[in-house]
């Protein structure tokens, strides 16, 4: 069985990158592009971990992840924050909140993502 | 003297009573806050009560009161104690028995203040009020002491993994603590010993205005409640206040005009000092939103920078993985120095918005035990490929002894190695590099030596600058803007280590040293 993985991007060029790299690596991808969706498709789907971006329109990606956190439907999935916005306090914040990682996108090829995923999914 | 006896203890309460109230009312919910109120009000008591020592005409009353006066410090350690615990972030709690000993001592103590234990006797001097302590009162100032180390103890742990800003504001606090204890433990323990009583119902006031002055100039310098601006007005208010109250006490009406002229110029100096403070702190107040503003802007010109560039990267990684079909040969090539360029700007946007942060102070260090010789082993890992795409050797030499864990921020550190070793990859095109850890009495010592260009002396010393290279980066065609040994450097500092080279000359190579305490 596939594992179900949550994108929450809000750039589409990078959603459908990554969205590719993981399907073409077995996952099951779910995209969502803003943080309601992205609340909603969690709360449907159950995925086995949201990648979440941070910098999303309407609301700041920590905000969704305090969402996530108090919903107890939700709220054990693993989420790994996952953005280009690097700032030391909102990465605290994020940690804080119970993101098992704090990933800069630039720094990572998709596929040393993967591998990082794939290790957490393991765990 | 009788005069310092009168206006010292009401200064004192008139400081400490508003400084308590203000910090209470900014944050009515904050236990910090709540407990800084009642800390201040145990104070007041000790105050007050040693102050109608003085003034009452009635010996018996006199007594019951001087006996009374010790319950202020009984109830004053340990909720100072407990402030030290919730100071400056509310991370720890008293431990179960720490409750249990301090409600113990508490309660047996208050039990016996009002007996011949604390004060056998009081009588009447020329002066005033003398008294003959108990064995309780000597038990009290152990008591206090006591507390006074184990308050000292918490500051200092916390000191340690305190920010800047948290470091500065228990400074202050300790100082202020320090002379209080000094002050105190000499008017109420010391010169009673030998029979000196005479300062003992000045003592609290002459000891707690050092606390006061120094949780002030931390509030006014620092920050330590947000409340300087009112401070400064309580302040001013307080000792205007005690100038008029001179202007009515005084004696004849030479003493009245020196008083009123007095008052007048304190009144004018006292406006024009709530006028400049006002001013200071709206100035800083608008340097640190605009210091707030550029850090967010960097963080938002960096995170749309690097969208575009991850981009590249992701497309690019997949099509050389082979994740569209085969690359033709002859795109290879290019392909891959487009990757490698790629690469090379999101380096330089990182480096920048390091650099920035660096030159702005926005960055704190994150203390944590960590085994250096992993942390060394594993960037040398992650570096060990591009050595060997450029025929040359990268080696970490196994310690001659155990390294103990340091504490340090592990993500710093290990950027600060890795820009060191990136560095000498760049500098050396034969041989390779060599790394060591060393440990010395104090302190570990990180070794980066490099078979490649070598440095002149004045090189070397200039070579930390931003933008700075040796003369080998002008010659050589190297990669990157001159900023990984700053951004090294800065690291280093905010561990308050030390980093510097040392080459015999060029093409003898060079050797970087990392020096971090042991701590």
């Amino acid at each position: 069985m596939k594992n179900k993985i949550l994108i929450i991007e809000d750039e589409k060029i990078l959603a459908e990158m990554y969205k590719e790299k993981f399907e073409a690596e077995g996952f099951d991808v779910f995209l969502a592009f803003d943080s309601q969706e992205g609340l909603e498709v969690a709360k449907k789907e159950k995925p086995e971990l949201i990648l979440l971006d941070i910098l999303l329109p309407s609301e700041n990606g920590v905000y969704l992840l305090q969402k996530i956190k108090k919903d107890n439907n939700i709220s054990k999935i693993p989420v790994i924050a996952f953005s280009n916005y690097d700032d030391q306090k909102t990465k605290n914040e994020a940690m804080e909140l119970g993101a098992i990682d704090y990933i800069i996108k630039a720094n990572h090829t998709p596929q040393e993502i993967i591998e990082k995923i794939k290790n957490y999914l393991k765990k | 003297m009788n005069q310092l006896f009168f206006v010292l203890p009401i200064l004192s309460f008139i400081l400490i009573f508003f400084l308590g109230i203000i910090v209470f009312l900014k944050n009515p919910k904050g236990s910090q806050n709540r407990t800084f109120f009642a800390f201040s009000l145990s104070l007041l008591w000790w105050l007050v009560v040693n102050f109608i020592v003085d003034y009452i005409k009635d010996l018996s009353i006199s007594f019951r009161f001087s006996q009374l006066a010790a319950i202020g410090p009984i109830i004053a350690a340990p909720l100072f104690f407990y402030f030290s615990l919730i100071f400056p972030r509310s991370e720890k709690k008293p431990t179960k028995i720490q409750v249990f000993f301090i409600l113990f001592f508490c309660v047996i103590l208050l039990i016996l203040v009002p007996t011949k234990f604390n004060v056998e006797k009081v009588w009447s001097e020329e002066w005033g009020v003398n008294f003959k302590p108990g064995w309780l009162y000597y038990f009290l100032g152990l008591y206090l002491a006591s507390y006074f180390i184990l308050i000292f103890k918490n500051l200092f742990i916390v000191y340690k993994k305190a920010n800047s800003l948290e470091k500065t504001q228990i400074e202050y606090l300790l100082l202020g603590l320090f002379f209080t204890l000094t002050i105190g433990l000499i008017t109420n323990l010391g010169l009673p010993l030998v029979g000196y009583n005479r300062l003992v119902t000045l003592g609290p006031s002459l000891s707690v205005l050092p606390f006061v002055g120094f949780v002030a100039y931390a509030i006014v310098s620092k920050h330590l409640f947000e409340i300087e601006v009112i401070l400064t007005e309580i302040l001013v208010g307080a000792i205007g206040t005690l100038l008029l109250f001179q202007i009515f006490m005084a004696q004849n009406t030479f003493w009245k005009m020196t008083n009123s002229l007095m008052f007048i110029l304190f009144f004018i100096f006292g406006w024009l000092l709530t006028k400049y403070t006002f001013r200071e702190i709206k100035r800083r107040e608008e340097a640190e939103k605009l210091s707030q503003a550029k850090t967010e802007f960097l963080s938002i010109v960096s995170h749309q920078l690097r969208t575009p560039l991850t981009a590249i990267k992701g497309y690019l990684s997949m099509i050389l993985e082979g994740t569209y079909g085969k690359v033709p040969i002859v795109a290879q090539k290019p392909l891959e120095n487009i990757y490698a360029s790629n690469e090379r700007l999101i380096r330089l946007v990182n480096d920048f918005l390091q650099v920035s942060r660096l030159e702005t102070g926005k960055i704190d260090i994150e203390l944590k035990k960590t085994n250096l010789e992993s942390l060394i082993r594993s960037t040398v890992d992650e570096l060990w490929i591009k050595t060997k795409e450029k025929g040359l050797y990268l080696k970490f030499e196994k310690p001659k002894e155990q390294i103990p864990e340091i504490l340090v921020d592990k993500e710093k550190i290990r950027q600060v190695v890795l820009n060191l070793i990136d560095n000498a990859i760049r500098y050396t095109s034969v041989g390779g590099i060599n790394i060591s850890l060393e440990k010395r009495k104090n302190y570990v010592r990180i070794i980066v030596k490099d078979s490649g260009e070598g440095l002149e002396k004045e090189e070397a010393e200039r070579l930390f600058k931003s933008f700075s290279r040796g003369a080998a980066g002008q010659k050589m065609w190297t990669e990157g803007a001159g900023l990984g040994l700053y951004i090294a450097k800065k690291l280093v500092e905010l561990h308050k280590g030390k980093i510097w080279a040392i080459s015999e000359g060029k093409q003898k190579g060079s050797t970087f040293y990392v020096e971090l305490a042991i701590q």
